[in-house]
């Protein structure tokens, strides 16, 4: 339930001349679903790690809610993103060798936030993404339930956005739909912000509002209602 | 954290147990080097320990020590018996005992002594008593016969082609406690009992009163003996050349009787001698008693030990300290350990160096987990601790293994050291290893470092791109 507000923003790589990235301004209201879509190149990874934290900001200020990340320290923008974005990944980055409901939790047992009442929330969130046993390896998961196990992981400490990096390409046709939907209904239900980068393109007409990057800038911001008309 | 990390260990477990393995071979080398070289001193150091003094005929101070104290069998020159004499009458002396060597018994050495200097250098028996009569015998406690037994000296040692001596047979009467020194590798024999078996001293030992007349059995025992003297130097001068050769050239009467090594053609008709067993052991040592390889001597006190050392390094005789023998043969085996110590460094360096190089490799290869770790939040302090202590442990684990190898290793050898030379090389950690551990593990410390830092700097970013 965070407001995304972009302003002035321009990312730049030494040795280019142009930046891969700049958005002038951008908001995003908290609890819409956002879908960013371009080819490569276009800017969206970079925009990506961007609101995610995962990038410093150099120029220009990006705020979720009130908080601006270019004045946060790498070290305060990680522990606002663990307590505050939820991430899913293409690659799920699950790790091998922990039971499903141990990946869910490790991120919180690192920063040991990792209460018992946060080990119960593990438990009810992988009953809510559709999973049966909680001991078993993630290694011998099919895909599809890796990337649920992935968004229990995103979930687990109620943040108010999730950010999701083509959470259905490397899924079936099958299972995509189904992490498509449950990524969908379990933003919806928490109220969370859902911004999804995505080539999936019935996944990407399911989210309210599209944006379209190509070449560094936002070239379409179009709503779903808009489409349909 | 922990459960992370045993889980990665687990899923790297082959690479991991090559880590350790190879950190504990590298430690172990070291530490074996190090273990060994300190019980081989601390365990010649004891054995020498109860031998103050020992003097020789002129020679290799480092042979006398080594064929004496460690009784390894070596063709000595001999001492003119009358040094003995001398020595016994010497005020300054506390007592002076013959040590007299050169055959075996089924691998442990016969030593031809007196009832002085078994009761003064041992703890006592552990069972039966000390010998009394010529043909009798005592055990040093490592020397695996029961009382009773029959010993026929061969001359020489088996490996060497020794012959069994026809005639004579020792009993055994007793046998001592343990001293961990090679002298529990040994059968005690009264010191007149060799010289009969090798035809000395013959009219010597059985009857003092005829002390007075027997100069001309003296001299013709001399005669004997230089006849017996060429044998040797035409038989064995080819094989073993300078002490055996040398000595009857240069002093007729003294044969070289204390052989390591008797040829074949070394017959037994040149011992006519044989003991008397029932004979009564005496033990003064008058004018005419025999060659000797090496006297012990215990003096009064340690002024006297420096005098008397200085006065019998003159001329024919050679009057050493063992100790100070040993120090310069540690000093020798001082250069052999610091040379064995830097190759141990040496790989220990190359393994550190090839850890290093396979973690940070390693660490590249993850890059994109660990960026993912960050990105889900994980602190950055935490993805240090997980890169350091997963190395950490691994190489703490390879250096707790490697002590114990090390251990082993050194125990193992001082165990096949103590079976061939009776020395027992005490083997044992002391604070200078725990020092040695504790700057093993901050290396290993620092060394762990290295990819973790790399971790630590890895941007959570990475995790995204494909």
């Amino acid at each position: 339930m965070l407001s995304l507000k972009i302003e002035n923003l321009a990312v730049s790589f030494p040795g280019l001349t142009a930046p891969v990235l700049a958005v002038d301004h951008l908001e995003i209201a908290a609890g819409s679903g956002v879908a960013l879509t371009g080819g490569s190149g276009s800017g969206k990874s970079t925009l990506i790690n961007i609101i995610a934290g995962l990038e410093r900001t150099r120029a220009g200020r990006v705020f979720w809610g009130d908080q601006n990340f270019a004045d946060l320290s790498e070290g305060r923008r990680d522990r606002w993103r663990a307590a505050n974005i939820g991430l899913v990944m293409q690659d799920f980055h699950l790790f091998p060798g922990l039971s499903a409901l141990d990946n869910i939790l490790l991120p919180a047992r690192l920063s040991r936030v990792a209460t018992a009442e946060l080990v119960k929330r593990a438990h009810v969130l992988f009953e809510t993404v559709g999973l049966k046993r909680p001991e078993q390896h993630v290694e011998t998961m099919s895909r599809g339930e890796m990337q649920r196990v992935a968004i229990a992981r995103a979930l687990l400490r109620k943040p108010g956005v999730i950010i999701a990096d083509e959470p259905t390409a490397s899924l079936d046709l099958e299972s995509g739909e189904a992490v498509g939907d449950l990524l969908l209904s379990v933003a919806a239900d928490a109220g969370s912000t859902l911004i999804v980068a995505s080539h999936d393109q019935r996944l990407v007409e399911r989210l309210g509002r599209r944006l379209s990057l190509k070449g560094g800038h936002i070239v379409g911001d179009t709503q779903a209602g808009e489409m349909a008309a | 954290m922990i459960r992370f990390i045993l889980a990665d260990l687990r899923r790297l477990w082959l690479g991991g147990a090559v880590v350790v393995l190879l950190v504990a071979l590298a430690t172990a080398l070291g530490v074996a080097v190090t273990l060994q070289e300190r019980s081989l001193r601390l365990g010649s150091a004891r054995a020498a320990d109860k031998f103050d003094l020992v003097v020789g005929a002129a020679g290799s101070e480092t042979q006398l020590v080594l064929s004496s104290i460690f009784l390894q069998a070596a063709p000595l020159p001999l001492v003119d018996g009358s040094v003995l004499t001398r020595l016994s009458a010497d005020p300054r002396v506390d007592w002076a005992a013959p040590v007299g060597f050169g055959d075996s018994f089924s691998g442990y050495p016969i030593i031809g002594t007196t009832t002085k200097l078994i009761s003064s250098t041992t703890p006592g028996f552990a069972e039966g008593k000390m010998f009394a009569l010529e043909g009798e015998a005592v055990l040093g406690a490592a020397v695996n016969l029961p009382l009773g037994a029959e010993i026929k000296p061969m001359h020489g040692t088996a490996e060497t082609g020794g012959h069994t001596h026809a005639g004579p047979a020792y009993k055994v009467t007793g046998k001592l406690q343990p001293t961990g020194t090679p002298w529990d590798r040994a059968i005690l024999v009264p010191i007149q009992a060799v010289w009969h078996v090798h035809g000395l001293g013959e009219e010597h030992g059985h009857e003092e009163e005829h002390h007075d007349g027997d100069g001309h059995d003296h001299a013709h025992e001399g005669e004997e003996n230089h006849e017996d003297g060429e044998t040797h130097v035409e038989s064995e001068a080819a094989e073993h050349a300078t002490p055996v050769a040398g000595t009857p050239a240069a002093q007729p009467a003294k044969p070289a009787f204390a052989l390591g090594a008797a040829s074949s053609a070394h017959i037994e008709e040149d011992h006519h001698g044989s003991i008397d067993p029932d004979a009564p052991v005496v033990e003064t040592f008058g004018a005419s008693t025999p060659g000797l390889p090496a006297i012990l001597v215990k003096p009064k006190t340690i002024a006297d030990a420096y005098r008397l050392r200085q006065e019998y390094r003159t001329g024919s005789t050679l009057g050493v300290f063992p100790g100070e023998v040993l120090t310069r043969l540690y000093a020798t085996l001082g250069d052999a350990k610091m040379i064995l110590s830097a190759v141990a460094a040496g790989s220990q360096g190359l393994v550190a160096a090839a850890l290093v190089l396979v973690t940070v490799i390693h660490v590249g290869q993850r890059r994109r987990q660990i960026g993912a770790l960050r990105a889900f939040g994980a602190p950055r302090l935490s993805v240090f601790t997980i890169v350091w202590l997963e190395l950490f442990l691994l190489v703490a684990l390879g250096i707790g293994i490697g002590f114990l190898i090390g251990l082993a290793a050194a125990q193992i050898g001082a165990q096949l050291f103590a079976a061939k030379s009776g020395v027992i090389l005490p083997v044992g950690f002391t604070r200078e290893d725990m020092r040695l551990a504790l700057v093993f593990l901050g290396f290993a410390g620092i060394l762990a470092a290295v990819p973790a830092l790399l971790a630590y700097r890895q941007s959570p970013a990475t995790a995204l791109r494909a």
